[in-house]
């Protein structure tokens, strides 16, 4: 389908115009304000002068007490969730593809499940869990938790790139000499990484983006991770949209970047299996 | 000691192995296993048995069986009733328009125009951001005073229809609705997009040949082809909708004056500020059944569709 008259184009262009103007331009208002003054802000004008434009407020937001720490726990606890998840799901999904084992498609099923309860069910009676075990206020067990709501989805999606791989490949390497783990990660990861990347990458944008279980899990600053500290910042410095945005643009900045680097494997991962029909 | 003979060595070896083998995928399976199980399902189930108590957040570790009391109580509670049809209509409409522009901009995005790989890349950006990075852009794109849309109003003569959008009965819902096709729409569309790739462009070709237009080919060949994807998504997304607690905690905290107040607004605020936990259990499992129902419709509903 070429755009075979001019006019035609014409239509494209102003469909993708109006589809990306709603898409973008509350992130470039965002980007544009974080980096203007509080007057300016509050001038009701479309554009800064150059004299508005300031780095002043990404300075502020470093000064504001717990932002670094937020910023920290984030990382720490996503980055955490991201391996964890790719290691047991891999790990899982090698189980699931390679080895025939009983009560495998029950597991699968039941393993899919969790994906539809509410999540504001599960928190209750993981509070309780989590109280028991002395979890409550600590990464380990937000790292835990986090870990449960990405797992499934790995699982899945990883079961799927392992079955698609030849098993001659590991029955070669097996009579090579090659131990059952060392197929797993010398001859499988090589062949599924996209699959790896795009099961960390959708853990880590859950950890990274969770509001709801921190909110409970998480009772100090110890603990607590950018979305809190953003509602935080909303709830408490009202006025100061400088200090919101620019700190909003620095929780949104890790997730840009990998998102620009796993943007191809993406929407294969995620839809893993559901395209073909 | 006896020398087993080469045969029942070879024998005994391979039992082992085979046994070995077995206990080793069970082993490297074990740890998803005890996650997956251990913190999904257990919690779910006691979840359920805890709607059937008193349960409390001052003591969570004593409660009383109260029977279907929790479920009685909350079916009677006026906020509920009007938390559960906001819930509904969310979903309806939010996934209902996330398939139709979906569909429209994978359109869009299909056709081979200069530059179309720029937006194809950067379409699914709304979608990885955290949620409360789209709450504060869409709050401060409404604020009363200073936001962009305000701005822009009495820009155009339009001051009039300024207002503080968030803090509007009507609008504030709307807004909720715009802020998840904001997010979702795009995710629809690169899904769809992918599929229609998939479709052979000889189908269409033979439709040509047969006279056939642009929306007729839309509508014999690329719909019931993605058929399949839309059942997807649109699970995918009704779970989503539905579940969804983020984006009206973050905004509106369910205002104003119970507005847009959704089931997992209320039942996080009956548990977490009202330390009434066996209460929003039951809330929780009348969600779950309701989703149940829900997933299952969606689903007779594209196989009816299908067997036309």
């Amino acid at each position: 389908m070429k755009g075979r008259f001019p006019i035609r184009r014409l239509i494209i262009y102003a469909g993708l115009l109006v589809f990306y103007s709603f898409l973008l331009l509350p992130i470039i208002w965002l980007l544009l304000s974080s980096f203007r003054n509080t007057d300016s802000i509050q001038s009701g004008r479309l554009l800064p002068g150059w004299s508005e434009i300031t780095v002043g407020n990404y300075i502020a937001t470093f000064q504001i007490s717990n932002f670094v720490t937020y910023l920290v726990n984030s990382f720490v606890i996503a980055f955490s969730v991201m391996v964890l998840t790719v290691l047991l799901g891999s790990l899982g999904a090698y189980a699931l593809s390679r080895f025939t084992l009983k009560g495998k498609r029950l597991f699968m099923m039941a393993a899919l499940l969790p994906q539809f309860f509410p999540y504001v069910l599960v928190l209750i009676p993981f509070y309780v869990l989590m109280s028991n075990l002395n979890l409550v206020d600590s990464h380990l067990g937000l790292i835990l938790t986090h870990t449960s709501l990405t797992l499934p989805f790995a699982l899945w999606m990883l079961t799927g790139y392992f079955n698609a791989i030849p098993k001659e490949l590991d029955q070669a390497a097996l009579i090579d000499g090659c131990s059952r783990l060392g197929v797993l990660f010398r001859i499988l990861y090589p062949v599924a990484i996209p699959g790896l990347v795009v099961a960390g990458f959708f853990a880590f944008v859950v950890s990274w983006g969770d509001y709801l279980f921190v909110s409970i899990l998480s009772q100090s600053n110890q603990t607590q991770t950018l979305p809190i500290g953003l509602q935080t910042f909303m709830s408490s410095l009202e006025v100061q949209w400088g200090l919101i945005t620019a700190g909003t643009v620095l929780a949104i900045v890790p997730t840009v970047i990998f998102f620009s680097i796993v943007q191809r494997q993406l929407v294969s991962g995620l839809t893993a299996g559901a395209v073909k029909t | 000691m006896h020398f087993a003979s080469p045969k029942s060595v070879n024998k005994s070896v391979s039992i082992w192995i085979s046994l070995s083998r077995k206990s080793f995928g069970y082993a490297i399976l074990f740890p998803a296993l005890f996650v997956i199980l251990g913190l999904n399902l257990y919690p779910t189930v006691s979840g359920i048995l805890a709607s059937f108590t008193n349960k409390s957040l001052i003591d969570p570790s004593h409660s009383a069986y109260v029977g279907f009391d929790n479920y009685l109580k909350i079916l009677k509670e006026p906020v509920f009733q009007i938390a559960l049809v906001h819930s509904l209509e969310l979903t309806f409409f939010a996934v209902f328009l996330q398939v139709i522009l979906g569909l429209v901009m994978a359109t869009l995005l299909i056709q081979n125009v200069p530059g179309i790989h720029f937006f194809r890349s950067v379409a699914m950006i709304t979608w990885v951001l955290p949620i409360i990075a789209s709450v504060v852009m869409f709050r401060f794109l409404t604020l009363p005073n200073y936001g962009l849309i305000n701005v822009l109003l009495r820009d155009i003569g339009l001051e009039r229809l300024g207002r503080n959008w968030f803090g509007d009965e009507t609008y504030a819902f709307l807004l909720v609705l715009i802020m998840h096709l904001w997010r979702n729409v795009p995710f629809y569309a690169v899904a769809f997009l992918a599929a229609m790739q998939a479709i052979p462009t000889d189908l269409y070709e033979a439709a040509r040949i047969d006279g056939a237009g642009d929306w007729r080919q839309f509508w014999f060949i690329t719909l019931p082809n993605l058929r399949y994807i839309i059942l997807v998504m649109v699970v995918l997304h009704v779970t989503f909708t539905f579940n969804n607690f983020d984006f009206v905690y973050l905004s509106t905290g369910g205002g104003p004056v119970n507005a847009t107040e959704v089931l997992p607004t209320y039942i996080y605020k009956q548990a977490w500020n009202g330390y009434m936990l066996g209460y929003a259990s039951a809330g929780g499992v009348l969600m779950l059944v309701i989703l149940v129902v829900l997933v299952l419709a969606c689903n007779s509903l594209t196989r009816g569709l299908a067997q036309e």
